[in-house]
């Protein structure tokens, strides 16, 4: 057996431990995270054109809840919790433009930690959204499979209770994407995990871009109102 | 709406390499039994989705491997405190954040390799083992799945190299660029200590720690030390010590 596979190493460089020039490895390496970047990069622009509309329709009602005091509450799990806190920061804490009030529901260890283990995993949100919301509110969920329970549990909460409620899903869509008690849902057709979770980004901050241009547009207006009728109905 | 141009290359061809050259050195410390730490002040989230990623792959059979974002408010005692020589540290930071760049200059004395992932203005040369950077200066680059993309990627290439056992045991002297007097991992002036508690006489030496461990070191040349203060250290004396600001020789 040891015989046979000295005869056959040369057939199988990779597979055997007897590789040592990492040259044609580094150069696959490379090759392979262009190839992949490109792949992301066409996903992402055909996800926002695909949403462009919808994504439009939802900042704007997105812009008419937060001047109403209406906050943003964002979640996921793994991955997908991280990349809801990036998204809740850009609301609350953006480089440019206006900030509005937004917090991941995955980032209090204590409460996370107290629900799941007092009621179960599956209402780590849901039991979030019943304590803090109010109907004019705004929930976004970010689920690579759209199927997460716990996430599903959140939105049918929100939904229940007035919320405007947004998933970013991925694969064929899962729950979410068939769920009546989501306002839109944001499905990112790709297999793969990572490929959905980059596009989720981009789809977040265009929804954010959005926001911020129509809240300039109220802003605009309101401020033109307020000169042409000075001393009114403040 | 219509937009039927290609889409901007998100990763070009030198960034590429840079990724693959770090992936290589990523695999090989993790073989050879590393920790990953990881670090972004200024953007938290992506501190802990690095780590999710190499703790719970989301390909099913990979290898989930030992990773830990480090969010106190101070990352170097945190870091400090953290890391064995051979492990790896991550920052995703602007080359301008200064706990990221006391960091990345302290991680030799501990005996860490670093990567550092960022946006807009590079950091000095040599300043991190492997720099992977998004080239573009606009400030909402951490918000649209640039780094999201590019811890991605590395995540995916480290797994890669596990399939090529043979390149995994071989010495790898990390990346930094040897081009001037100021490298001080690699020089013959001397290796890279950082003071663990200060001489407790004139005459006694001060306990410094290196890249293999805490030793005895003679400070008499360089004057009083006090914790934390960088030196560089050859044949059991401190040489010179490390400016506080720029990290050069002074």
């Amino acid at each position: 057996m040891t015989d046979l596979n000295q005869n056959t190493d040369f057939l199988y460089p990779f597979i055997e431990g007897t590789e040592h020039d990492p040259d044609s490895l580094l150069l696959d390496l490379a090759s392979s995270a262009r190839g992949k970047a490109e792949v992301s990069a066409r996903l992402q622009q055909a996800s926002l054109e695909e949403y462009e509309d919808r994504l439009r329709a939802a900042g704007a009602e997105m812009a008419d809840r937060f001047p109403r005091g209406g906050r943003l509450y964002t979640f996921g799990n793994g991955g997908s919790s991280t990349d809801a806190a990036t998204l809740a920061s850009l609301f609350c804490r953006p480089v440019r433009g206006r900030a509005v009030p937004a917090w991941s529901l995955a980032a209090d260890q204590a409460v996370v930690t107290a629900l799941g283990n007092d009621v179960g995993f599956e209402l780590i949100f849901s039991r979030q959204v019943i304590a803090h919301s109010r109907p004019v509110d705004m929930a976004i969920a970010l689920s690579t499979s759209g199927n997460s329970d716990d996430l599903i549990r959140a939105l049918t909460e929100a939904r229940r209770r007035g919320l405007l409620t947004i998933g970013f899903a991925g694969h064929e869509g899962g729950a979410m994407s068939t769920s009546d008690d989501v306002d839109y849902c944001f499905t990112v057709h790709s297999q793969s995990i990572h490929r959905i979770q980059e596009s989720h980004a981009r789809l977040g901050y265009r929804l954010w871009s959005v926001v911020q241009e129509e809240t300039q547009r109220r802003t605009t207006a309101l401020l033109a109102a307020g000169r042409s009728d000075p001393g009114g109905n403040r | 709406m219509t937009m039927t141009q290609e889409p901007a290359a998100l990763i070009g061809k030198d960034l590429s390499d840079d990724l693959a050259a770090a992936s290589l050195a990523l695999a090989r410390k993790f073989h050879a039994g590393a920790t990953l730490w990881v670090v972004s002040p200024q953007w938290e989230p992506h501190a802990h989705h690095v780590a999710v990623e190499f703790v719970h792959p989301v390909i099913m059979g990979k290898r989930a491997l030992p990773s830990v974002a480090l969010v106190d408010p101070d990352p170097v005692a945190q870091a400090r405190v953290a890391t064995r020589p051979g492990d790896v540290i991550i920052a995703v930071a602007s080359a301008a954040d200064p706990r990221v760049v006391d960091l990345m200059r302290r991680a030799p004395a501990w005996g860490a390799q670093t990567i550092w992932i960022g946006f807009g203005a590079r950091p000095a040369a040599g300043s991190a083992d492997h720099v992977l950077w998004v080239e573009s200066d606009d400030p909402m680059v951490p918000a649209t799945g640039r780094f999201v993309l590019m811890y991605h990627l590395l995540w995916e290439l480290t797994h890669v190299c596990f399939e090529h056992p043979g390149l995994l045991t071989m010495a790898d002297d990390g990346g930094r660029d040897c081009t001037d007097e100021v490298c001080v991992t690699c020089s013959d002036e001397g290796r890279l200590g950082e003071v663990v508690m200060a001489p407790e006489s004139e005459v006694s030496p001060a306990l410094v720690r290196t890249a293999t461990g805490e030793e005895a070191v003679d400070v008499t040349l360089v004057g009083p030390v006090e914790p934390g203060d960088l030196l560089l250290v050859h044949a059991g004396a401190a040489l010179t010590r490390l400016d506080d600001v720029t990290g050069a020789a002074s």
